[in-house]
């Protein structure tokens, strides 16, 4: 076996662990919010009969730990219960919602990685230039914006005022522009002030300084040897971010009515749906150490002294 | 080979997932908490093609779209619970009876009915040459394979004991079923005018989607045809061209799923919907006055009240509730606050219920308030107080009023707050271990009668047994609720109601504060907009403005 095939083993090894991990602690939280799940779903109106049905369709009138028992014994076969709010398989259900989500959060990151490292390369490279300024200032924004907030005000603008963009809805391509673009802002705003400080930091080292007394060009001075340089703390924010895209998403999916997990998720919650919340966590968790582990890999790409053993 | 070994590097990247990982729960623990909880249910129409700059984009199009705020957990309507859920599936499943906006009951599916002597026997006649979409008739197999299957324990239906009462069903020929109670049931006919009853094919269960315990696909009589969803996006539906009754304008209706009210209000403004139900509602007085868009404030059947923990001192002293009763201004909250998409309360119900009375209102008199809490001798009272946000229309807010008013008495009652599963759980505490003195509820009866509206009244339903969280208890009220449960008699029945109805707002368990309005807002363009006061809107027959 080779040092990064021992080192993806390991890796995988440990995600399992971490799953279990999860599986149990959000089997728990779930369980420790206030509220009977079997009344919220059967309304104020349902009679204590009905309740008490539903509790043991449910199988809440069992143990905890029979009912931990259960769980994980069907999630080791990959079924993750019936949903207590929609009468349908957890599974199927996240699976239907799933590539909405993933694609928001895949555009939002391609937008943030896009724009953030642009930004910060030109506000390093023009240091306290007008430029450098005005990108500061709109990263200033960015951070500081809530997601909701700037979602309803880019409805606003381009659905009510200008009649350019559909304000909710995913079954147009143009649907996808505002969605995305809120919940990239965040991310586009920290990558962009990642980027250019650790641009900064590289464009003082003397190998830089030595690249340009060789005589190389400008943009392959600051393009291959600061960039690539510089993007090793950046690509690790990037992939850190894809949580924070994740979590983004709950918000950015209710103010446009998006038909992902995040609203799924919200609507779960409210109904103390206890699979499904289970469910879309997990999913969540395995998505969110799938980006880790790739964004460990392409250390080595950027960084060829990096090597796993 | 030249190997680094960077093992404090990988580390950290585990660590960082950790981190996100913990992250991703607490913000978990913190939605739980802090998220507004969803408007009514939600749907979106389509057709964004439309959304153009043209300023009415609904006319030329014969797609009619409605934005709605929850996504439905099912569109099975025996498993259904919530009243846009049975509002979206009502396009496409029609029910044996209806209740028009007054609460009277007219005939759908069924033409006419009598019922025994004793109550225990009712006998529907059905109507005749009507088909399901799948082109299957309705006749009275297949009413009562509908019937059956609500009381059917296999199907998981959580509303099942309104129905509790159905001992047996019974098709006596093509067109005539015969319904036999194990127990007089009076309002059984209406009822039945719950979408939980509503009629659908029995060979539709055998559809792809669907099946005996679930249906995705709903397959009924109604003027329009179960499409195509996309689970908490939109839902859509076209005219059913074999409609035996008058049959709608537009070709396609199209329920978009946006939770957000400021959305909705935004895809209305934009022309990317023609009608929504619940906007924001600090926003109605801007919409009153937009010329593209009508605000129908609807009538509904929702009583806005406080509940009283009777059995806590003092407020176990009626003299005590009617002062908080006259301390408090309904008029002005309702213009203040709740900008005037509310009615006051002038009796323990709406005035829309089967069994309604009008009585005479507390007036805001905060003079006689305090001389009916020195009557009482209570002096320095502290009160925990706590409404929902979100719930209702401004209710965390109209509550803060409420606290002010009290204040101004000298009852020092600070409002809390909690999200909704919590506040249940709260609320529903038995008496021993309940330490809430005052909650914000809103109770709204799925049929317009004062049958489930009582329960609030009724002693044996208070917690742990049913949500009667006043704890009131006034035997002479639970013998007359239950003498008018049984009564088959119309009038005797709703004297019954005003009788109780009296007594208990003598007795003053609650505060009460208004009839809740149902907002529905629509393009300027269209007309034959309606509502129902069970929280609907009613736009099957929508059509163009002329």
């Amino acid at each position: 076996m080779t040092s990064f095939t021992h080192y993806i083993v390991q890796r995988l090894l440990a995600a399992l662990i971490t799953l279990i991990g999860i599986s149990f602690i959000v089997f728990l939280l779930v369980r420790l919010l206030p509220g009977d799940p079997a009344r919220v779903i059967a309304g104020l109106l349902a009679s204590e009969d009905d309740v008490a049905r539903i509790r043991t369709w449910m199988g809440l009138d069992r143990p905890l730990p029979v009912q931990y028992a259960t769980f994980f014994g069907r999630m080791v076969r990959g079924d993750l219960g019936i949903s207590a709010r929609t009468k349908e398989p957890v599974l199927r259900e996240i699976m239907t919602r799933l590539p909405a989500t993933v694609k928001l959060a895949t555009i939002s990151m391609a937008i943030a990685g896009l724009l953030g490292v642009l930004g910060g390369v030109f506000a390093a490279y023009r240091r306290n230039s007008i430029l450098d300024f005005l990108i500061s200032v709109s990263t200033l924004f960015g951070i500081s914006m809530p997601v909701y907030w700037l979602g309803l005000m880019l409805i606003v603008l381009f659905a009510v005022r200008l009649h350019w963009l559909p304000a909710a809805g995913s079954e147009h391509p143009t649907s996808y522009i505002l969605p995305s673009f809120t919940l990239a802002a965040f991310s586009i705003a920290l990558v962009a002030r990642m980027t250019r400080s650790s641009m900064l930091e590289v464009l003082g080292d003397d190998y830089v300084r030595t690249a340009r007394a060789k005589g190389l060009r400008e943009s392959t001075v600051v393009l291959r040897h600061a960039l690539r340089n510089a993007l090793i703390p950046v690509v690790t924010v990037i992939g850190l971010q894809f949580g924070a895209l994740l979590g983004g998403a709950v918000l950015t999916e209710t103010v446009f009515g998006w038909p992902g997990m995040g609203q799924l998720l919200v609507d779960s919650i409210f109904a103390r749906d206890y699979p499904m919340v289970q469910g879309i966590v997990l999913v969540f968790a395995v998505m969110l150490i799938t980006v880790n582990l790739i964004v460990d890999i392409l250390y080595a790409y950027i960084d060829p002294r990096i090597r796993y053993g | 080979m030249n190997r680094w070994f960077i093992r404090p590097h990988r580390r950290h990247s585990i660590s960082m997932t950790y981190v996100a990982l913990a992250g991703l729960l607490i913000s978990l623990m913190l939605l739980a908490a802090c998220a507004p909880a969803p408007a009514a249910a939600p749907s979106k129409p389509s057709a964004q093609k439309e959304a153009k700059a043209t300023p009415a984009p609904a006319a030329k199009a014969e797609t009619f779209r409605i934005a709605v705020g929850i996504d439905p957990d099912t569109l099975d309507p025996a498993l259904s619970t919530t009243t846009t859920v049975s509002n979206i599936i009502e396009y496409m499943v029609e029910t044996l009876v209806v209740t028009d906006k007054d609460g009277n009951v007219q005939p759908k599916l069924a033409t006419s009915w009598e019922v025994s002597d004793d109550g225990l026997e009712y006998t529907l006649h059905l109507r005749k040459g009507v088909t399901f979409h799948d082109g299957t008739p309705m006749n009275a197999e297949a009413v009562k394979w509908n019937l059956d299957r609500m009381l059917d324990p296999k199907v998981k239906m959580p509303m099942r004991s309104t129905f509790a009462a159905i001992k047996k069903v019974e098709a006596v020929d093509e067109y005539t079923i015969k319904i036999y109670l194990s127990q007089p049931f009076a309002p059984l006919i209406s009822s039945l005018s719950l979408e939980n009853a509503g009629i659908i094919s029995p060979k539709s269960v055998n559809m792809e989607g669907n099946s005996y315990e679930s249906v995705t696909r709903p397959v009924g009589t109604g003027p329009y045809i179960f499409e195509e969803r996309v689970k908490g996006e939109r839902i859509e539906i076209t005219r059913n061209p074999n409609y035996w009754g008058e049959k709608p304008y537009y070709d396609k209706v199209v329920f978009r799923v946006v939770p957000e009210a400021a959305t909705r209000e935004s895809l209305l403004l934009a022309g990317q919907v023609d009608l929504i139900i619940l906007p924001p509602i600090s926003d109605l007085p801007a919409l009153q006055k937009n010329s593209d868009v009508k605000v129908l404030l609807a009538p509904s059947d929702r009583t806005i009240f406080i509940a009283i923990n009777t059995l806590h001192k003092p407020l176990d002293d009626v003299r005590v509730r009617q002062a908080l009763n006259y301390a408090v201004d309904k008029q002005e909250i309702i213009k203040g606050v709740l900008f005037g998409a509310a009615e006051p309360l002038d009796a323990p119900m709406a005035p829309n219920l089967f069994g309604y009375c009008k009585l005479q209102p507390y007036e805001y008199n905060p003079d006689k308030a305090k001389a009916l809490l020195a009557e009482a001798g209570v002096k320095d009272l502290q009160l925990n107080f706590i409404a929902p946000t979100g719930r209702y229309v401004q209710d965390f807010q109209a509550a803060q009023a409420i606290s002010n008013y009290l204040n101004e008495i000298g009852i020092k009652a600070p409002v809390s707050t909690m999200d909704w599963p919590s506040y249940v759980a709260a609320i529903m505490t038995p008496p021993d271990k309940n330490t809430i003195d005052l909650h914000f509820l809103g109770w709204a009866p799925d049929y317009l009668d004062a049958a489930q509206q009582m329960m609030q009244f009724y002693s044996p339903e208070s917690p742990p047994n049913g949500l009667e969280t006043s704890f009131y208890k006034n035997p002479k009220v639970d013998e007359l609720i239950e003498a008018a449960g049984k009564e088959t008699n119309p009038d005797k029945r709703k004297d019954l109601y005003c009788q109780a109805s009296r007594l208990i707002w003598e007795d003053a368990p609650w505060i009460f504060l208004w009839v809740q309005r149902f907002p529905i807002v629509y393009r300027a363009n269209i007309a034959g907009v309606d509502y129902h006061p069970t929280e609907k809107f009613s736009a099957i027959y929508a059509h163009p403005a002329e």
